[in-house]
């Protein structure tokens, strides 16, 4: 079947199937009957989901394609990038959406196989996103195929309907209107949807003393806080590291968890490209107590406390006034002066170079301060943005979507409402307060008391098992709703599948409050109809299509320095004192709602490689100092919070007296997965330091707890592994890697080369740009149906990340920098495994690539024995269809097995085989992708592949574009281009493997009156 | 019947060696103390040890079925140690089987006469450590089912033929060509004897079973010359196995390019391990097999002592092997070789097993060079169970510590065994027992007609009798 290309603005009254057939469903009669016929809902899956009556209902829908009671989503929804006339089994289609995603939100590609979601992409048109996606982001399509999903709304913990569940909200809401609303309260997540906003304002127009919060665990009051300290106004900073060359990152991960992580990422490695000797690189600078991985990729890291952080910050302002003319007000100046850097007598030099380095900065400097940074800090931060000439070029301000507050104070205030017995009616709109809120708040007490109390969410949880009514909650690729991201680009979240369980979007719920009935899509058509200029059809379809509105984007708005209070705040800010705790999402569960999500626990933290897990950093200096050793047990106590026992995870680069908590682990009601995974932390955050707690008491506690980590070794042992050098080693000699590392010559043979004559493929990955965020782990597990092995797997060495990053210090001390390497196949032209396999499974293909036949391996191992990379992975049991797989390991001989959901197998991609037991496997390249498009052009007629049609599923989804993969024989290719770069250098070269996949060397810019220090 | 001279006369005279038949047995008394033994009752202590090794056994079976059941993770392998207590555990039995053929064949062909009284055990015990290698490369490959024929080259519509190049495919031909040679080579030195215990059989089941095998042998003139070709021709077809096979069990490791295992010395060094380590295991089941059943006339205090020193020389070639690993790891100047040897073998997480393997081959073996020591029965019983405890040893530290970290030190780790690697491990010594006392019970464990040649008697020499080397064997089924 040929597909015709879809135009924008072709004649829509043409005869259409689909069309015509929904304006005949508009008729009353008709739609009447096509109710009584298929009553709505009558198509959800009812737990547990069996194969067969998807399939049924796959089949029927197919039939009846564009009426009701389908499982496709009702309303029509646009394919991205191809335009099938309909279905093509066996063909994905790509639709564009949107998720809202820690105060922003990232536009995204998803690919759906037969009206089934399976792998989740950036989406390059939007502007959050640049085509990556995170690890998260790109996890939560498992999210969506979770067996322990809720499945219906309950009311008192007994199974109900939406039915009854929707009628007793309306009869809520009409008797609250007798009282003008009041008592009514709502809490919501620090959402972005103009939709639900509008139902919000609807509500709170109807019902005036109704009350909205906002609550998010990890949140940026104190950057709106500090905006509005300098600048008079509250402000969202957007930043744009791409036009930075010197950067100040103050306790901030802006690579991965804080403002805009992707786009930051991507910019960020803009500057750290390198072609040739001359070309410049950006230089970043970290000041943090954490070692996160923005830390990591800085060129100087400051090893402080983060509650010292704010004092380094004010000395480097006064540094910045006083010696290089910088222009503050008086009064902040003064202020500072309180910080000569008396606390930063050895840190001084420090002090003096990045200021030099700041105000010399040749095209643009930008300071950055870490979301748990008070306000202060960002207000004096932002005044130096502002006197450098940043604002505007590096970074700008925006409105915030919403103004109100999102962090502690803001649930503090809802709960004294509570307990004031002002609030007789609570609906909260997702997220899970009872388990997130601050130790001091009481909230989850409170709640109880609360007559009628709703909660919106997509699994059984904490807050649950406290509300009169659990509803289950849309998948956000299963609704119809919207989102802004941190720039104000607005874009539609649009179904990539009817919801499976019957769930209900935030603004449908709010909706049943006020007897509005609407759908979510009608509900979102009218947000985006009065005035938005999406009324037109066509126009909405561009919207839907392109994944982004154009035009939505904010205007900068123009700050002014207007800070009265700020010389108060400055006086006033936090002594840093005895020991600290820090707090951090979580790397695997965020900030609690990922805990039940495979992919995510067993993705390693990024620096200590720990999964299914989260565990108290502290210094190796802080451990000795404590007695402690990894796996110990921790006994943390905070002045404001409670008590709490967490494992130890001795961290190189942490700083000393200094404990790194990560919140979301924990969890106590949860899903089958996050049983028993990690600590909960949240007691030890108070509302007064949320962030940062400082005097906290901590003490070795009797008893051990095992980690799991993917890398047990942390030195390269002095071996050639990661090459690195500074920008003038590099402009001396360009080729240092090759000199290091060098090629055995190819005379090693007499026998010739093979003569590659179609093509030959390659992969060049380089690690100026790799930043260790793990994107391409996720991308490779979900494209790939990579199994899990659980945490005992973990423990036992035997997990099956076809990709891997690994993670190297320079030693085992204090404070050692770090590198990144991420491993995949190297697809060896002289490959150790093939020879080796006694049957014959692993070959070379006439295009390079390493072959695996699964079906035809034994699995002796001995080419994962064999592998200097040690890239194979052996399925010791049989992870993929055993679900008791990810449990089990602890005992000997458990014949029990639990079969793999079949929901669960919904998200599997068609286009890979599902390895069984016994059987090795590796990184292929993503061989189902080449093959696709050498089939699409073969069958289109178009002579050869263009070079960039084919994307790895690790490349695809790099923040960095480290990543770059193509036909070696094209010498034009972009991975051409790149491997004839003199970086260009083989992992273990000396071994005359010659593998594929080769690197370019790291190259660091130091400041050269730093590096003595 | 002729006196023998005692040890004490012996070491008198030195010019004189020890008889290899004690206790003045004539003919008739040789078949009578070793057919006698498979013709008594069953004895009681043989059947409490064949309980107990078909309890072992049992075992055995529980942890294929386990292991079949839910997979390889049943045992602790991992990434990146992919082969550890499995390969081991093969290597551990291959080399036990090399002295049954070294016994057999090598020392026939250099006319070493002591060997008689104890080759047709090493032998069967050849055969039996065999089946018990096998049962490792068998089912520690993830899918044994396919394993089983998929690594024969059987002709097959799709055209796809075994990896020639593999050396497990060298394995699979190496220890099957092996298996087999040991297995025609023992039933050919079994036939006369098979039709002595025919002969002697006084029940029709017996004479039935037995005269099949014995193939109708009447021991004519024209038998035994056809015997004595076909054996003396079985000795040297078996001679190179001695060497091939192990030679290529150890191109397993020295082929690959892990540091540790990527070694020229492999091929003697295993040879002489598993010498080293067959020749122990024939001395732990040949004392015990020699007090149970009172063969000590049979399998004299020479023997023994024969045994000891080769495993002594054997013992120390081991130990020359292990020194030129570290001399061959500093001089080659490769960072990742002596890594491995320096560092993982002599003070890495797995060093204590290093050391257990020194200890066990090289140092305990030297006290063999002490004549006391060397007769002491309690002594060399107990030096050849260290041995093979050494020489296990041996293989799991060249396996598991190269394995263990190799060239990117992110994905070093470090392997524990499970439960089922023990019991599989242990279960094959159930397998093995099992076997051997089968043997022991039903099948003249000392070759009758061979002891019955290098009797004082058969030697035409000898003072005081006239019969020669065929009449003693003629005299054999008498």
């Amino acid at each position: 079947m040929k597909r015709a290309p879809y135009t924008f603005g072709t004649d829509q009254t043409g005869k259409q199937y689909w069309r015509s057939l929904d304006e005949l469903a508009e008729t009353p009669e008709f739609k009447a009957a096509v109710e009584r016929e298929f009553p709505d809902g009558a198509a959800e899956l009812i737990d547990p989901v069996s194969r067969r009556s998807f399939l049924n209902l796959m089949g029927s829908s197919a039939a009846l394609a564009g009426l009701a009671a389908c499982r496709r989503p009702e309303e029509k929804i646009l394919p991205y990038a191809h335009q099938p006339e309909s279905m093509i089994p066996g063909n994905p289609d790509h639709y564009a959406t949107v998720v809202p995603f820690l105060g922003t939100a990232v536009g995204l590609i998803v690919e759906s196989h037969a009206g089934r979601p399976t792998k989740i992409e950036g989406n390059p048109l939007h502007p959050e996103s640049l085509g990556a996606a995170n690890i998260y982001i790109q996890a939560s399509v498992l999210d969506m195929y979770d067996v322990d999903r809720s499945t219906s709304p309950q009311e008192a913990g007994k199974p109900s309907t939406w039915a009854k569940a929707l009628e007793t909200l309306t009869a809520r809401g009409a008797a609250l209107k007798g009282k003008q609303g009041a008592g009514l309260a709502i809490l919501t997540e620090a959402h972005r949807s103009p939709t639900l906003q509008k139902a919000l304002n609807d509500l709170t127009a109807q019902l005036p003393g109704a009350k909205v919060y906002r609550y998010e665990p990890h949140h940026r009051d104190s950057v709106r806080e500090g905006a509005r300290l300098a600048f008079g106004k509250v402000l969202d900073p957007v930043l744009a590291l791409d036009k930075a060359s010197v950067v100040v990152s103050l306790d901030s991960d802006f690579l991965q968890t804080e403002y805009s992580p992707l786009k930051n990422a991507r910019g960020f490695a803009a500057r750290r490209k390198l072609a040739k000797p001359g070309d410049t690189l950006s230089r970043l600078y970290s000041a943090e107590s954490r070692y996160s991985i923005t830390g990591a990729n800085a060129d100087h890291r400051l090893r402080i406390k983060s509650s010292e952080v704010g004092a380094f910050a004010f000395a480097l302002a006064r540094q910045l006034a006083t010696a290089h003319g910088v222009a503050l007000p008086a009064d902040v100046v003064s202020a500072l002066d309180g910080f000569k850097g008396t606390q930063f007598e050895t840190k001084k030099k420090w002090v003096a170079a990045v200021a030099k380095d700041l105000a010399n900065a040749e095209d643009g400097a930008l300071l950055v301060a870490g979301w748990n940074q008070p306000a202060s800090v960002h207000a004096v931060v932002n005044l130096i943005n502002q006197a450098l000439g940043a604002v505007g070029t590096t970074v700008s301000f925006v409105k915030p979507f919403d103004e109100s507050a999102e962090g502690p104070a803001s649930l503090a205030a809802l709960t004294e409402s509570i307990t004031k017995k002002e609030v007789d009616t609570l609906v909260i709109l997702g997220g899970n307060p009872v388990f997130s809120a601050p130790a001091d708040v009481g909230f989850a007490a409170a709640l109880q008391s609360v007559p009628f109390s709703a909660h919106l969410s997509l699994f059984h949880d904490e807050t649950c098992s406290k509300v009169t009514w659990h509803l289950n909650r849309t998948h956000f690729l299963e609704e119809w709703s919207d989102a802004r991201s941190e720039d104000g680009t607005a874009a539609i979240v649009q179904p990539l599948i009817a919801p499976l369980f019957a769930g209900r979007t935030d603004a449908e719920v709010v909706r049943a409050l006020l007897g509005d009935t609407r759908k979510a899509y009608e509900l979102v058509r009218a947000t985006w109809a009065e005035g938005q200029g999406l009324a037109a059809e066509n126009v909405w379809r561009k919207a839907l299509h392109q994944g982004v509105i154009a035009g939505t984007t904010s205007v900068a708005e123009v700050v002014a320095v207007a800070a009265p209070d700020l010389a108060k705040a400055i006086s006033g800010l936090p002594k840093s004192d005895g020991f600290e705790v820090t707090f951090a999402p979580d790397s695997h569960a965020l900030d609690g709602r990922f805990a039940n999500n495979g992919w995510l626990q067993e993705m390693p933290d990024p620096m200590s490689k720990i999964t299914w897990d989260n565990a108290a950093q502290i210094s190796p200096s802080t451990a000795t100092k404590l007695g402690v050793r990894d796996g110990d047990l921790l006994s943390i106590k905070t002045q404001k919070g409670g008590t709490v026992k967490v494992a130890v995870a001795v961290q190189p680069g942490q700083a000393d007296e200094s404990v790194a908590l990560t919140f979301g682990q924990g969890r106590s009601v949860v899903g089958r997965v996050g049983v028993g995974v990690g600590f909960d932390t949240y007691p030890l955050r108070s509302s007064a330091e949320h962030g940062i707690a400082t005097g906290a008491q901590v003490q070795k506690v009797e008893g051990r707890h095992q980690l799991a980590r993917t890398q047990e070794h942390h030195v390269m042992e002095g071996r050639p592994i990661v090459l690195e050098t500074d920008l003038k080693g590099f402009t001396a000699q360009p080729d240092f890697a090759q000199k290091r590392a060098p090629n055995p010559p190819a005379s090693l043979t007499v026998l010739p080369d093979w003569k590659y004559e179609g093509h030959k493929w390659g992969m060049v990955i380089d690690l100026n740009s790799c930043i260790g965020c793990n994107a391409c782990m996720v991308a490779c597990q979900s494209e790939n149906n990579i199994p899990l092995v659980g945490r005992e797997g973990v423990i036992r060495s035997r997990e099956m990340h076809w990709i891997r990053v690994d993670r190297y210090y320079a030693d085992m001390a204090d404070d050692p920098a770090t590198v990144f390497q991420p491993l995949p196949c190297m697809q060896c032209e002289n490959a150790p495994c093939e020879t080796v396999c006694p049957v014959a499974a692993t070959t070379h293909s006439p295009e390079g690539l390493n072959d695996m036949a699964y079906n035809r391996c034994v699995g002796t191992r001995y080419c994962a024995n064999n592998c200097p990379y040690k890239v194979r992975r052996f399925n010791y049991f049989n992870y993929a269809k055993d679900f008791s797989a990810i449990k089990k390991g602890a005992q000997i001989g458990t014949f029990f097995k639990e079969d793999l959901p079949e929901i669960r197998k919904m998200q599997f991609n068609p286009d890979v085989t599902v390895r069984s037991r016994g059987v090795m496997e590796k990184c292929t390249y993503c061989t189902q992708r080449i093959t696709e498009v050498k089939l699409a052009n073969k069958r289109d007629g178009k002579p050869g592949i263009k070079d960039g049609e084919i994307r790895t599923a690790c490349q695809q989804t790099c923040p960095t574009e480290a990543i770059h993969f193509g036909d070696l024989n094209d010498p034009k290719s972009d991975v051409s281009i790149h491997a004839q770069q003199p970086r260009d250098y083989s992992l273990l070269a000396e071994l005359n493997t010659r593998p594929r996949t080769t690197y370019l060397a790291k190259v660091r810019n130091p400041n050269a009156e730093l590096e003595t220090a | 019947m002729t006196t023998t001279l005692s040890p004490q006369e012996l070491e008198n005279d030195p010019s004189k060696r020890m008889p290899l038949v004690l206790g003045g047995k004539d003919f008739h008394g040789v078949t009578e103390a070793v057919a006698g033994i498979v013709e008594r009752k069953m004895p009681v202590p043989w059947a409490l040890g064949f309980l107990l090794a078909l309890s072992v056994l049992g075992i055995f079976g529980a942890s294929l079925g386990d292991l079949i059941g839910i997979g390889i993770g049943e045992w602790g392998n991992n990434q990146p140690v992919g082969w550890a207590w499995d390969i081991t555990g093969f290597v551990f039995w291959i080399g036990i089987g090399h002295a049954g053929t070294l016994i057999s064949a090598i020392l026939f062909l250099f006319r070493q006469k002591w060997r008689t009284s104890i080759n047709r055990a090493a032998e069967a015990m050849t055969i039996f450590a065999v089946l018990a290698a096998l049962q490792f490369p068998l089912f520690h490959t993830g899918r044994p089912w396919f394993a089983a024929y998929w690594l024969l080259p059987i002709p097959n519509q799709m055209n796809i033929w075994p990896n020639f190049r593999s050396p497990l495919l060298w394995d699979v031909f190496a220890v099957s060509t092996y298996g087999t040679v040991s297995i025609l080579f023992w039933f050919v030195g079994l036939v006369p004897d098979l039709a002595t215990l025919r002969d002697r059989s006084k029940t029709r089941l017996g004479q039935i079973i037995y005269g099949i095998f014995a193939l109708g042998w009447r021991g004519s003139h024209r038998h035994w010359v056809n015997y004595e070709r076909a054996y003396l021709m079985l000795a040297g077809l078996s001679t190179p196995l001695v060497l091939s096979v192990h030679t290529i069990v150890s191109f397993d490791f020295a082929v690959s390019i892990l540091p540790g295992w990527h070694t020229t010395i492999f091929p003697p060094y295993f040879v002489a391990g598993a010498i080293f380590s067959g020749f122990a295991m024939v001395m732990t089941l040949m004392i015990v097999a020699r007090k149970a059943y009172g063969l000590e006339h049979l399998l004299t205090m020479r023997h023994l002592e024969n045994m000891n020193k080769i495993i002594l020389a054997t013992g120390t070639l081991v130990g020359y092997a292990y020194g030129m690993e570290f001399f061959i790891a500093w001089y080659s100047g490769n960072d990742y070789e002596s890594y491995v040897f320096f560092v993982s073998r002599a003070t890495g997480p797995y060093a204590w097993a290093y050391w257990t393997m020194i200890s066990c081959n090289v140092l305990f073996p030297q006290l063999f060079w002490f004549k006391k020591l060397r007769t002491s029965i309690p002594v060399m019983f107990v030096i050849s169970i260290i041995v093979n405890i050494g020489m296990w040893f041996e293989r799991f530290v060249i396996i598991a510590t190269s394995l263990h970290r190799d060239f990117l030190p992110s994905s070093w780790g470090y392997m524990t065994p499970r439960l089922i690697d023990i019991t599989f491990f242990l279960g094959t010594f159930g397998l093995f027992f099992t076997l051997f006392m089968l043997f022991v019970r039903f099948l003249p464990m000392i070759a009758i007609g061979e002891v019955k040649a290098v009797l004082p008697a058969a030697d035409p020499h000898n003072h005081g009798h006239d019969s020669s080397g065929q009449g003693g064997k003629h005299h054999a089924h008498a």
